[in-house]
């Protein structure tokens, strides 16, 4: 079968197109025929090395399809099914064995590209906006990256829940997309400071909550942002992981509360996989929520997709068709 | 008017005992005669130059005492209230001035040692337990230093709200305290690992919250004893700053949250203000608080009761009375 390989970390040409076996399932595992592989920057993270695995690696942590194959012991799922996954390596193949318990059942109303573009992100987004922070109506968020993959869901969850959404952007295009997604201010960071914006936009009291994927370039001025007793949610860290930094500041600034959240945590059961994973096709197949497939790219134009992708020219999702 | 004057940052021999005239209140605020004044860590922290203040100054931020003056334009104290208060500095005197808001009023069911005892301990321990993380019934909490000023009245007030109470203690009389004060269970530091004895006593899995006031020592242990999503509250720095933090420890450990507070964050309104302080009030009034007050001194002995208190043998509560 093709598959994406990693034989040593580097930059998108480090991605090399493969023919490896079929895989057989481990007894706890079932094997999927791949609709469609979700292109995420954690994958970026693992092909350039800032996130460790072992090498050869098969990129890829989201897909879609249908279970060709189970294991001795699977008793979750069936040959026939259709599932999705996220947060298990090997979906940049045509073929992936994946932990029976980790795949979650796909409803009629989403279509297999929904789920593989939804699952990681969507799940994020989720977590986010009714966890990490559970968004209370009326209070306010600021979203950095609101055009991404994460951010378009997040602003409309956001702003489903009635909760006032500021947004960061870097060019108009992304900055209307953003508007569409249900965002009540933009910034565009690129022509003001979205420190000093954000002050104003709320009367100098500062948001609830930064929801921060950028990480590096925003972190100290999202702590300036947030109102005393405030929360800054780092989820990622797209410009640069956020270097250490002294907790006294956290006091300084308002008594401030930080997390680092990773999806794992909050899918750490099959019941909250199910659950999350229920509540993001729900939204999709009722409209509540949109998702935005602008660009799917053929397996082997892999390099490609992630050019595109670290050149931040993409909104939206990008998916891989084997 | 005699008060404790601290010409130049250092140890407890900077503190000696002057004759400075009695303050004049400006229009919001009011005069106060001290009858009684509490004695923080914070006061050292002052002293010894880690917190700045232009010198020369008057240390301490709590008290207890009768209001004799006040500015054209006060409304909320008038002359002969008996008040207590946080926060303002000058308290090691005979007389301190201070913003009205930040005085309330000491109810006749309490003494004005009791008031002066609880006012930056009570406060704290009730954001803590309330705000900062709020502790609900059947969660397990670990509380560092559980014998200390803080600490005794945390153990008491988890165990009110129906939470299991870990406390880590110095030594074998200080876990006495803490048992009586209604700990669950006490580890002395001094003789058993609490990473280890926590994990050991939450079977693996860790605890909800830790509310620690102690700072480097604990630091990186805490991050090992939580469960997931669990919150780390530091509230002080006993032991030294905690060293600068990667953000990127809390997403390892389990998705945690991290917070360093301040109570000026917390009474930050008069209108909170005064909740917390009148349900500290009537806790201690009921006999549903219990406060160990270990030692008074007068007021010239200021020096001597900041040896005592950063020798960390005696345990409870420390008073100045002019």
């Amino acid at each position: 079968m093709k598959a994406i390989q990693v034989k040593q970390v580097g930059g998108p040409e480090a991605m090399e197109v493969v023919d490896l076996p079929v895989p057989q399932p481990k007894a706890n595992e079932a094997v999927v025929k791949l609709a469609a592989a979700g292109v995420n920057f954690i994958d970026v993270y693992f092909r350039e090395g800032r996130y460790k695995a072992t090498l050869p690696l098969v990129l890829g942590q989201e897909g879609a399809g249908v279970v060709t194959a189970v294991g001795a012991e699977v008793k979750s799922v069936k040959v026939g099914d259709r599932v999705a996954w996220a947060g298990l390596l090997g979906s940049y193949a045509e073929y992936a064995s994946v932990q029976a318990e980790r795949l979650v059942p796909i409803p009629l109303g989403v279509s297999e590209h929904q789920a593989a573009a939804a699952m990681l992100q969507g799940m994020t987004a989720h977590y986010l906006s009714h966890d990490t922070y559970p968004l209370k109506q009326g209070e306010t968020a600021l979203v950095h990256a609101a055009a991404g993959g994460v951010g378009l869901l997040l602003v409309q969850m956001a702003h489903n829940i009635g909760a006032r959404v500021i947004a960061t952007v870097s060019t108009e295009e992304k900055a209307k997309l953003a508007r569409g997604a249900g965002a009540h201010e933009v910034i565009l960071y690129t022509q003001s400071e979205f420190e000093v914006e954000t002050k104003r936009l709320t009367g100098g009291k500062g948001v609830d909550v930064v929801y921060d994927s950028v990480g590096k370039t925003t972190f100290e001025k999202g702590l300036n942002v947030l109102r005393p007793r405030g929360m800054m949610v780092l989820f990622g860290g797209s410009s640069g992981a956020v270097p250490p930094f002294d907790l006294i500041v956290l006091s300084q600034k308002g008594s401030l509360f930080v997390t680092r959240p990773s999806l794992h945590n909050y899918i750490a059961t099959r019941e909250e996989l199910v659950e999350r994973s229920s509540a993001v096709f729900d939204m999709i197949a009722s409209g509540k929520l949109n998702l935005r497939i602008e660009h799917t790219y053929p397996l082997s134009e892999v390099q490609r997709a992630h050019r595109d992708l670290e050149g931040r020219k993409t909104t939206g999702k990008l998916l891989l068709i084997p | 008017m005699k008060a404790i004057r601290v010409q130049q940052p250092g140890g407890p021999e900077m503190m000696e005992l002057a004759e400075v005239p009695v303050p004049l209140p400006r229009p919001t605020e009011a005069v106060v005669k001290v009858s009684v004044a509490g004695v923080n860590s914070a006061d050292g922290y002052f002293r010894d130059g880690r917190f700045r203040t232009p010198m020369p100054f008057i240390p301490g931020q709590e008290g207890a005492g009768v209001v004799t003056a006040v500015g054209a334009h006060t409304k909320t104290v008038k002359v002969g209230d008996c008040v207590a208060w946080s926060g303002v500095l000058g308290s090691y005197a005979e007389f301190v001035v201070g913003p009205e808001e930040h005085l309330v009023p000491v109810p006749a069911s309490i003494s004005d040692e009791q008031a002066a005892s609880s006012m930056v301990h009570g406060l704290t321990a009730h954001y803590l337990v309330n705000d900062a993380y709020k502790l609900k019934p059947g969660e397990t909490a670990l509380v560092h230093a559980a014998a200390g000023g803080v600490g005794l009245l945390l153990v008491q007030m988890a165990r009110t709200i129906g939470a299991r109470v870990i406390g880590t203690v110095s030594s074998e009389e200080k876990a006495r305290l803490a048992l009586e004060a209604g700990a669950d269970e006490v580890i002395v530091f001094t003789r058993q690992d609490f990473e280890t004895e926590v994990k050991r006593l939450t079977d693996g899995k860790g605890v909800e919250v830790v509310y620690d006031g102690v700072g480097r020592a604990t630091f990186d242990k805490n991050l090992n004893v939580m469960r997931l999503r669990g919150m780390l509250v530091l509230y002080g720095m006993s032991s030294g700053a905690v060293l600068p933090v990667d953000p990127a420890k809390l997403s390892e450990k389990g998705s945690l949250y991290m917070a360093r507070t301040t109570l000026a964050h917390f009474t930050a309104t008069r209108a909170e203000l005064l909740a917390r302080t009148s349900a500290i009030f009537g806790m201690i009034a009921e006999g549903k608080l219990k406060l160990r007050i270990a030692k008074t001194y007068p007021l010239a002995e200021a020096a001597q009761a900041h040896r005592d208190m950063e020798a960390r043998k005696i345990a409870g509560k420390l008073l100045l009375v002019p």
